[in-house]
């Protein structure tokens, strides 16, 4: 609506796309009108024909290359599917949904980010032993220049969530009392998790992790006895 | 015994065929997998003569790996029964076999040194009359008289480590009649509904009583015991018991013990809750830390018999925990601060209630993760994490909970689908627009029995590369020991470290066994 507009005022050097949609055809018009009321969700090129009952592609790849010059429309793509780009038209920012939320960038999950931060929390907990994530937010946003975005409470607990998914901490309600005198009772608290997680005794030997268990046997092709995996185990 | 699964039974084979050779192994296969079974069944599979399957079968009975009973059964002419003996074979006592060690040790915490010379015998010979355990102390001993040996006894009967052993062949009746010939353990059979098969049956008749059970009140000597068990009509007395049945192979055990002395053995339960409390005070310490670990330990030690929950107040948690030496400088509010903390410990009124049950679910789920991070890595870790309450979760929600990019996060789940790790559904939603979406959740019940059977195939594994490490180096053992040559001193410097980790990794596999198979019972 605003490109519209903006073209019929006219007073400007008219940005590239803004006026030509008078220009368009009909077919460009109904393939514009149908990516733009997809709104922020866009469409894949192969839904387009589909809802228009076009079946020769080669009109819909047209009408999406003249929209593509006239930059009225642009590809985005999906987090979830590899190689599938959606249309979307140039007004709408793509929704979380698409891009994946905070942790993707370019549709691409942000993982410098997220280890970065998952490194600085342990940080500060084996400074702080116990901390609350409003708390870990404030000296995080604190750091100088170490992220060049902001975070917020939400975040920090996503990252706090993942490292007590991979057992590194633990989260405790305080009680008000000893290590948690300094928190209000009931308040979600965060520390370390005070010993590595226990190695199980499955995962200690070669069978625990072996690919070929399942055709492993006492006589078969593969058996204990001539296991190369056990003969590099057993190496003194 | 509802867990027998093919490894299981693999590895019960091996177990028994390493101590009693091919033919005894044979003949416990064949009850194993084929069920409970009479001899002339079992001499017909195993195609052995009847006279050998008896003697295999009395080595089994020995050793408490089979056990017998009667069935009565209808036959014969007219309205008569017969009573057919059938032989059951103790899955779980077969596995206790590679815990000996563990039980040695356990016994060897009481400080008794005549106690473990007394269970060291019981062990190798199964089943010893106390007049046998005298004997062999007294042959053997080094320290100490017979009274000295015989209050060593009753303090291994006191403490449960020693029971007296099961009928040898209670009656089963049959299950359309309550009365009639089954005089035997006819007061539990009742009790016993339908949905209870007939060797837990069995077993429940073939116990006895938990006062007679841990009972040496009768062992004053062979005769007293004599006229006492002749006077008793309980009917799950040993010796009454051959008198009525005269098993024939029972005949022959008569040659060995005493003919009305009770037979004594290892209580195997007795060590298998201690190791229990062992284990959840291991985990507590892992989870938490040592004052964690010792509270538990006081609180469970505190209660000794140990069921699924145990609850105690503040003060006398406190009286449990200062009695030892890491708990002297507890203090209350530290005690409750520590409490507070536990997952698995809940608190009403000041009365602390521990369920074991969670810890070991907890201690289960610790075994399964470590083996999903070793194979499939740290993000399927953590989204078998993220499933592991239970709830099932889409493949998007997995994806955003676990810092897994949206588009790895399906192959990751495919693979720990194959594996049976995880279930999927696929869920379709109406509407014009039908769009397919997946919900994943771990099953705890498949899964757990799938690891249980692949830890007894990893545990036949370490079993079966430790008899072959041994065998290849047979040569250099039985080499002088004198000057040997640096060559053989390297071998057999290896072969010593070659048995250190297999034996101490499979000591470690059977905890995560015992974990995922004796320790919820």
């Amino acid at each position: 609506m605003s490109l519209r507009g903006e073209g019929a005022l006219g007073y400007k050097r008219s940005r590239p796309g803004s006026n030509t949609s008078k220009e368009l055809n009909p077919d460009e018009r109904n393939v514009y009108n149908l990516i733009k009321s997809k709104g922020d969700m866009g469409i894949w090129k192969g839904d387009i024909r589909r809802e228009l009952n076009m079946n020769n592609t080669k009109i819909i790849d047209n009408c999406v290359k003249a929209l593509q010059l006239n930059q009225m429309i642009r590809e985005v793509p999906d987090v979830k599917a590899k190689g599938k780009k959606r249309l979307m038209a140039m007004e709408f920012e793509p929704s979380k949904e698409l891009t994946g939320g905070v942790w993707y960038q370019d549709g691409i999950l942000d993982e410098d980010l997220i280890d970065n931060l998952k490194l600085v929390c342990l940080k500060l907990l084996s400074r702080h032993k116990v901390a609350t994530a409003d708390g870990l937010r404030h000296e995080i946003n604190n750091l100088d220049g170490a992220f060049h975005v902001e975070v917020t409470v939400d975040q920090v607990k996503e990252i706090l969530d993942n490292l007590i998914l991979e057992k590194e901490i633990s989260k405790v309600k305080s009680n008000g009392m000893g290590e948690f005198a300094s928190f209000p009772v009931n308040v979600d608290c965060y520390k370390l998790k005070s010993k590595r997680a226990k190695m199980g005794a499955f995962s200690m030997i070669p069978c625990g992790v072996c690919p070929q268990i399942n055709h492993c046997a006492p006589d078969g092709i593969i058996s204990p006895v001539t296991c190369v995996y056990y003969t590099k185990w057993l190496e003194f | 015994m509802a867990a027998l699964t093919p490894y299981g039974i693999k590895l019960a084979v091996h177990i028994i065929t390493t101590d009693f050779g091919n033919l005894v192994a044979k003949i416990c296969e064949c009850i194993l997998r084929r069920g409970t079974q009479s001899r002339a069944l079992i001499s017909r599979f195993t195609e052995l003569p009847q006279d050998k399957v008896k003697k295999c079968l009395w080595v089994l009975i020995q050793h408490n790996c089979v056990q017998a009973f009667g069935l009565e059964q209808e036959g014969g002419a007219r309205d008569t029964t017969v009573v057919v003996t059938q032989y059951m074979a103790l899955f779980d006592n077969i596995i206790q076999r590679l815990r000996f060690p563990k039980f040695m040790v356990t016994v060897s915490m009481e400080k008794d040194k005549k106690g473990e010379e007394i269970l060291e015998g019981l062990l190798q010979h199964g089943r010893l009359t106390l007049t046998q355990i005298l004997d062999r102390a007294r042959a053997r001993s080094s320290v100490g008289n017979q009274d000295a040996h015989r209050e060593s006894f009753r303090k291994l009967v006191r403490g449960r480590f020693v029971e007296r052993c099961p009928a040898p062949e209670p009656l089963i009746s049959l299950p359309t009649e309550g009365e009639g010939p089954a005089k035997k353990g006819g007061g539990r059979n009742k009790i016993a509904r339908k949905e209870v098969t007939l060797e837990e049956r069995a077993l429940a008749a073939a116990i006895p009583m938990d006062a007679e059970r841990f009972s040496i009140s009768y062992d004053q000597g062979v005769d007293s015991d004599e006229e006492k068990s002749e006077s008793k009509s309980s009917g799950l007395k040993v010796g009454e018991k051959r008198k009525q049945h005269n098993l024939e192979w029972d005949n022959e055990l008569d040659i060995n013990g005493g003919k009305k002395e009770p037979v004594w053995r290892v209580n195997f339960d007795e060590f298998i809750k201690r190791l229990r409390i062992k284990a959840c005070v291991e985990y507590a310490r892992s989870e938490y830390d040592n004052v964690a670990a010792v509270i538990l330990n006081s609180m469970l030690e505190g209660t000794q018999r140990t069921t699924s929950t145990v609850s105690l107040s503040l003060d006398s948690i406190f009286e449990q925990v200062i009695k030892r030496e890491e708990g002297l400088t507890m203090n209350l509010e530290h005690l409750r601060c520590s409490l507070e903390q536990l997952d698995f410990c809940s608190e009403a009124d000041d009365v602390y209630t521990i369920n074991l049950h969670e810890i070991i679910k907890k201690a289960q789920f610790e075994e399964v993760e470590s083996i999903v991070k070793k194979r499939y890595g740290i993000e399927a870790f953590r989204m078998f994490r993220s499933l592991s309450n239970g709830r099932p979760l889409d493949t998007d929600k997995i994806s955003e909970r676990t810092f897994v990019d949206k588009k790895s996060t399906p192959q990751i789940l495919y693979k720990l689908w194959k594996d049976n790790y995880i279930q999927m559904e696929k869920i379709s939603t109406g509407g014009p627009r039908q769009t397919d979406f997946f919900l994943w959740r771990v099953k705890k019940d498949n899964l757990w029995h799938q690891i249980l059977d692949e830890l007894y195939h990893a545990a036949l594994n370490l079993s079966l590369r430790y008899a072959h490490e041994v065998d290849q180096e047979r040569e250099i053992q039985n080499l002088s020991m004198e000057n040997p040559p640096p060559e053989v001193k390297k071998r057999r410097e290896r072969l010593r470290n070659v048995r250190f980790l297999l034996d101490s990794s499979l000591m470690k596999l059977d905890d995560a066994v015992m974990l995922f198979h004796d320790f919820l019972v």
